[in-house]
Order: C-alpha cells, then structure tokens, then sequence
C-alpha cells in the first residue's frame, strides 16, 4: 500500500514507540471500572465487619480481612457508605469542606466506595482535591541517587548536588547486591554535605533494608511492597501481618517508613483477578493505612507501563494518589520510572502531581543520568533540572527543586567526594584516590570517573557490617578529619530516631534538624489565599535563572 | 526498554494464567490502645523542641547529652542512639491526638518490640512471611513476645496471623 506522508511522520514520533493495548478486563487491563470489580456495600455486626464489597466476612480473603478490622472505622462506616458517590466526591473538591471533615469520612468507606467515588471524577476534579488532601502543607520532592557501577565516590558527589538542588529525601540500591552498605554510606555522607537534614535510603530485600536502618546508615524505608490480590502479595513473600509487623520494627528503632505499591503489579504478576487496576491498588493503600505506617510511595511505580498502557490510565495513577492522601497517609507519588519516549507525554503525566503538589512529587527524580539509574531509570533526570526549575517559573508551582550555580555545585560535589575519601581512609576501606575525587567532582555520570576495584570494595563492603560499623562511626570519622560540620548533621541525623518526631506523617527535616510533618505543618488548604502559598523568599529562588538576561547585561 | 515489549510479556502471561483458584475464608479481632497522657499535638509536638524534657534514650540519656563531643570520645554509644518505648508511647499520643489512631497502634506495638534483639526481629518477621511456619511455630513465637518480652499487643497480633495463615493454606506444609 502506498504510504502516505503524515503518516510516516507520525508513526516515527517517539509516542508511537510506547506500547498501548485495549481494555481487558477479564484480565485486570483496565484503569478503573472493571465490571467484575465488586459492588460497594457494608454489613456490621456487634462492632465487626460482617460483609464487605458484596462479600460475605466467612469468604474474606487475608486483605480483605486485614481491611476490615484495621482499616475501617465501624463507627461511621453505614452513613459513610449510604452516601452518593458524587456527594461524597463533591466535598472532595469543595473548598468550603475542611480536610479533615473529609478525612473523617473517608475512614468509613471500602476500597469499592472510593473507586465508585473517584470514577465520579476528572483529572482536574482530581487535582483539586490533591491540592486539599495532600497532608503536609509544604510539597517536597525526592531523587534517586545510584550508578552502574556502584561507584561511592559518585554516589557521595551527585548526592551532595542533589540535596543542594532541593530534594528533602534521597534513594539509592544497587547494582551489585553486596555494595549496598558502600552506597548506603556515600549516599549519607553526600546527602549532609549537600545540606543538612536530607534524609536517606538505600532500596534493598526487606531485612536488610532494615539492618541499614538500624546501624544507623540510612534514615528511613520505602521499598515495603503491598499487593492488591492475596496471590500476588504471598508471591511478594509477604502477608499483611508480615508486613505491619515490619513497620513496627522499623518504628521500634525509631526510624521512619512508608510502604510502596501500585496500580499494575498485579497484572504484571499475573493475579488481578479480573479487578481494575484502581481496585486493586486503594485494597493496598487500605492495607497501609491498616498497618499503621504513616505514608505510601504509589502512582504504579515500577509497573508503570502498565496503566500507561489503558485509557485512562495516567488519570488513574492520579486517583491512587488522591485516595492516598484522602486517608491521611503521606504520598510519594511516584513520577518516577520511565514509561514513554514522549517528552510531551511524560511532562503530562507528572504535571498530575506537580500542580497540586504531594508529599514528594518525584519518587523518585533520577539524581543522576538515566543511564546510571539503577531504578530502571525515570522519567525525570539530571538532564531535565534546568527544564524543571523553568515549569516552576513559568507556572509559580513549587516542584521542590531550585536552580543551582555551577560554582556551588562544584563545591558541594568536591567536598562530599573529600568526605568520602576521608571517611574511607579512617575506616580503612580502600583507598579513594584525589584523582577520584577530582574526576567525581567534575563527572556528569559513571562515564566520567574512573574505575574502582570491585571486587576490594565489596569485600570491604561485608566488612563494614560484619565489623558492626555504625552511624556513630561515621560521625566519629568525619570528626576526626576535620569535617565537624558533616560530623555535627549525621549525629543530628541519628538524633532524630531518639525523639520519634519524624516518624510522624509526612515528616521531612529542614537545613536545622527541625521536623515538618503533617502534624506540625498540617495542610489547610481552603481555597485561594489559603494553604501552601510561596514565600516571596523562596519565589526569588524560583525566579532567579542564570538564562534570564536583565536590562544592566545591556551596555546601552 | 520497550514499553511494546512489556504489554506484550504481560498478555502472553496472562494468558498462560488465566484461571486460578480461589480460596475460602473467617474472622478475627483488631488491637485496642492504651490511655492517654494529655499530650496535645499543637503545643506538645516536635517533642525534641516542645517537651525535650520528656525524651530520654534507653540508656537514661536526654536528648541534650548526645553531643559530638562525647560521641568522638565515645561516650555515646549505639544503644544511646535509640528510641525509648516511653518515647514511642509519647509520639503514639500525639498520633492519636491528630486522629491517626491505627498509626497510634504502629507505635505502640513498636514500644513493645524495643525489648526484642535486632536479630530476633528479624528472625521473627521471616517466620511471619507466607510458608514459613507452622501454627504452633507461630503460637511459639507469640508465647515468646508475650512471656519473655512482654509484647502483649504483639502476641495476639502474631496469634491473630497464624489463624489467618491456618483458614488461607499460608501456612508452612510439612
């Protein structure tokens, strides 16, 4: 067949490289919606749920269960539920309906309820509604921070830039398993000379994602997955009780933690048992609010591709996200894996929760070049800063980041590489050279610096923790050689698990140490001129671009 | 990667999965909290600012007695970087005191598992993942939290779980 031109054109835009497919529902390939998603309904019964979404108590699967006796209030749940969806959605985006009248009523609904609910609403509706639900008033952003090689003295450096250009949390994981201690430990070290106060993780298997944790490495956990089908979370090699009992564990050690789920793991792993993907995934923030964890990174995540795949999908990647924050968790909403070639289309999507703003927009932002993102890269990188401090300019939305010299950057990447180096020689891990420093401190990626002798490093690496090292030791290093003040933050760091303070919802620390979370910085949002606003001071950081020319660069 | 790729994968597997087999089910009862201390989260809270007084390490320390001083010279120790169950009990209130009430529990079953080795806890949360134990491993576990340990909510929540476990087949088949 002769072809015609336009679509040729068309068929080579990067859009028509994204994989699409039509709605299946049989097989849980549909957004929202899904004829077999259950019908909502509720039946209490001496103070316990006895029927639930149409499904009598003695049929309860182990999430249906866990949702009815921990994540539903029997007290409110029958006028809750005999409410219109549309009513209920209403007061969603009234401005003159308080957060918490909200938040009130949400507690006495089933995962059914809220789909009906959020399928009442478009994406603006939704966005709206964000921008109210949301429960820390301040919106904050959070990267990642890894590279093919596991390269500490990298991690340490682009780390330290990263804090600097405004990320309040910072993940990093893996290539080589057995790194984990050395990147969990630049990336500590980086993030507090970057600046004060970023909190860090490092994404490994749960038990020792929790042994970082408790030596005092790293400052809080993310990577606790929940499921939305029984099949899938025993797949996960977890139960509900499995999981609650690890987040009192981390909690127990006075550390910070949120779960992580998301629309689409289920098909992916081949259990959605015909439900929509939305279905599914408010059955596991349900489960999250059940166990008591105070937030939930969510937005399909890694399993992106898939929502992305079905209409609708993006918006309902927008829903979880809102139902999130409609049951008073923190969210980290994700905008992180890569899911398109369009730059049109990934911008879209993320403006989703840019506008509004979350708990952390990103889940995270690639602190790095995707090419050294270890997360199977994102759909925001290094590349893309200038472009992300200009959508903030242009439209007056706090996205988290703020433009940064090159002078600063340059000081912020070389000092934390020196840290590094110092802490390495103190402990004595294998040497770092200055020739390593200097290549990290001028490096775009992995590409740049040279390379290390891994096999030396992982050795060392086991060493660190069969040595017991701990946050302590750090300090104590750095101390040592002269960095008193990353010295003086990471104690201050360890300080935190002391108090608990930050274990609260959508806790985050400023440059002092100080917690903001949403019980201190509630969100109360109720129309214009209230919430979230920017201060003058931090819309001159915003404005501010070196790209800018100014009437005085004109000698006229 | 190619997003094309994935949407396929994940067709043929479903497709190669498409029927399952569903399970039947029973009950259970959720964790109560204990009695406030008449702590107010508008004026109690960040603790460490607001009441630095009531936060005391494990070891008896304030909060103030973590200095880097004394961690070069090392008198502040791991154990001195840890969360007290006094202090858990304290954030728990505040929790309550902004409605998060299951976030509350969290906290006080956290209070209760300061008292188990880091070790055991991990050993703990293994043996509550899907075919890991048996009932009685699990009545063991909880015997152990409860008699030992003191962790009374803890207890009946691994309780809870084994007879979970037990009515969905999640539990170890010797």
């Amino acid at each position: 067949m002769r072809k015609q031109k336009r679509f040729e054109v068309l068929a080579a835009r990067p859009v028509n490289q994204d994989g699409f497919v039509v709605e299946w529902p049989e097989v849980g390939l549909i957004a929202m919606g899904s004829p077999n998603d259950p019908t909502p309904s509720i039946k209490v019964q001496n103070g316990q749920v006895i029927e639930m979404d149409g499904i009598a108590r003695d049929k309860f699967d182990f999430i249906d269960q866990f949702i009815a006796d921990y994540a539903i209030d029997v007290s409110i749940t029958e006028k809750a539920m005999a409410m219109e969806d549309t009513a209920i959605a209403k007061m969603l985006v009234d401005v003159n309906v308080s957060r918490d009248e909200v938040v009130r009523l949400v507690r006495g609904l089933t995962p059914a309820k809220i789909v009906a609910v959020l399928d009442t609403m478009n994406v603006v509706e939704m966005m709206m509604a964000v921008q109210k639900m949301r429960a820390r008033k301040i919106p904050s952003n959070q990267c990642h921070i890894t590279n093919v090689n596991d390269n500490p003295v990298l991690i340490a450096a682009d780390g330290a830039e990263a804090a600097m250009r405004g990320f309040d949390e910072m993940e990093t994981t893996v290539a080589v398993v057995r790194y984990a201690p050395f990147n969990a430990l630049a990336l500590l070290i980086g993030a507090q000379t970057g600046r004060a106060g970023t909190l860090i993780q490092c994404a490994l298997e749960e038990a020792t994602e929790l042994q970082l944790g408790m030596r005092g490495i790293t400052a809080y956990a993310e990577t606790i997955s929940v499921y939305g089908t029984e099949n899938v979370f025993v797949d996960g090699d977890d139960t509900p009780w499995s999981k609650a009992f690890l987040a009192s564990a981390y909690a127990s050690r006075g550390l910070k933690m949120r779960f992580t789920s998301g629309t689409g793991s289920e098909v992916q792993m081949g259990y959605a048992e015909g439900k929509s993907m939305l279905y599914l995934e408010v059955r596991c923030i349900m489960v999250t609010k059940g166990a008591g964890v105070q937030g939930l990174q969510n937005g399909s995540v890694s399993c992106v591709g898939v929502p992305a795949a079905v209409p609708s999908g993006i918006r309902a990647i927008l829903a979880e996200n809102l139902c999130t924050t409609m049951l008073d968790l923190e969210v980290a909403s994700s905008n992180d894996q890569t899911f398109t070639h369009s730059d049109i289309r990934r911008t879209a999507r993320t403006l989703m929760q840019m506008l509004p703003g979350t708990d952390f927009i990103c889940s995270g932002y690639s602190g790095v070049p995707n090419y050294d993102n270890m997360f199977a890269g994102s759909n925001w990188d290094v590349d893309d800063y200038d472009d992300w401090n200009i959508i903030q300019r242009d439209l007056k939305v706090d996205g988290g980041l703020r433009p940064a010299s090159e002078d600063e950057v340059i000081a912020v990447r070389n000092k934390a590489a020196r840290a590094l180096q110092a802490v390495f020689k103190e402990l004595g891990f294998p040497a770092i050279t200055d020739a390593e420093v200097e290549a990290a401190t001028y490096a775009h990626g992995s590409k740049d610096v040279p390379a290390r002798n891994v096999v030396e490093d992982i050795k060392a690496a086991q060493e660190m923790m069969n040595r017991g090292i701990t946050g302590l030791d750090v300090v104590k290093a750095l101390a040592k050689n002269g960095f008193n003040d990353l010295a003086t933050n990471v104690l201050n760091l360890l300080k935190q698990r002391i108090s608990g303070d930050y274990l609260h919802t959508s806790a985050i620390l400023d440059k002092d140490f100080n917690v903001i979370s949403a019980v201190n910085s509630r969100n109360d949002y109720r129309g214009p001129g209230t919430g979230y606003r920017l201060s003058e001071e931090r819309w001159n950081e915003i404005k501010t671009i070196s790209q800018a020319i100014k009437p005085s660069d004109f000698d006229v | 990667m190619s997003q094309q790729q994935l949407v396929e994968d994940i067709i043929r597997e479903v497709l190669k999965n498409m029927y399952k087999t569903p399970q039947g089910a029973a009950p259970a009862a959720p964790a109560a909290s204990a009695a406030a201390r008449g702590l107010n989260p508008a004026t109690d809270y960040p603790l460490a600012a607001k009441r630095p007084e009531l936060v005391k390490t494990p070891t008896g320390k304030t909060l103030a007695d973590i200095t880097l001083e004394k961690a070069i010279n090392g008198e502040v120790k791991p154990e001195d970087v840890r969360i007290s169950p006094e202090t858990l009990r304290l954030q728990a209130e505040i929790a309550d005191g902004v409605g998060r009430n299951q976030f509350a529990s969290n906290l006080r079953r956290a209070a209760e598992l300061t008292a188990i080795p880091d070790d055991r806890i991990l050993e703990i949360y293994n043996a509550l993942r899907p075919y890991r134990s048996s009932k009685q491993e699990l009545f063991a576990i909880a015997d152990e939290m409860e008699f030992k340990y003191n962790a009374k909510i803890n207890a009946a929540f691994v309780r809870e779980a084994a007879e979970v476990y037990e009515r969905r087949n999640r539990l170890r088949a010797d």
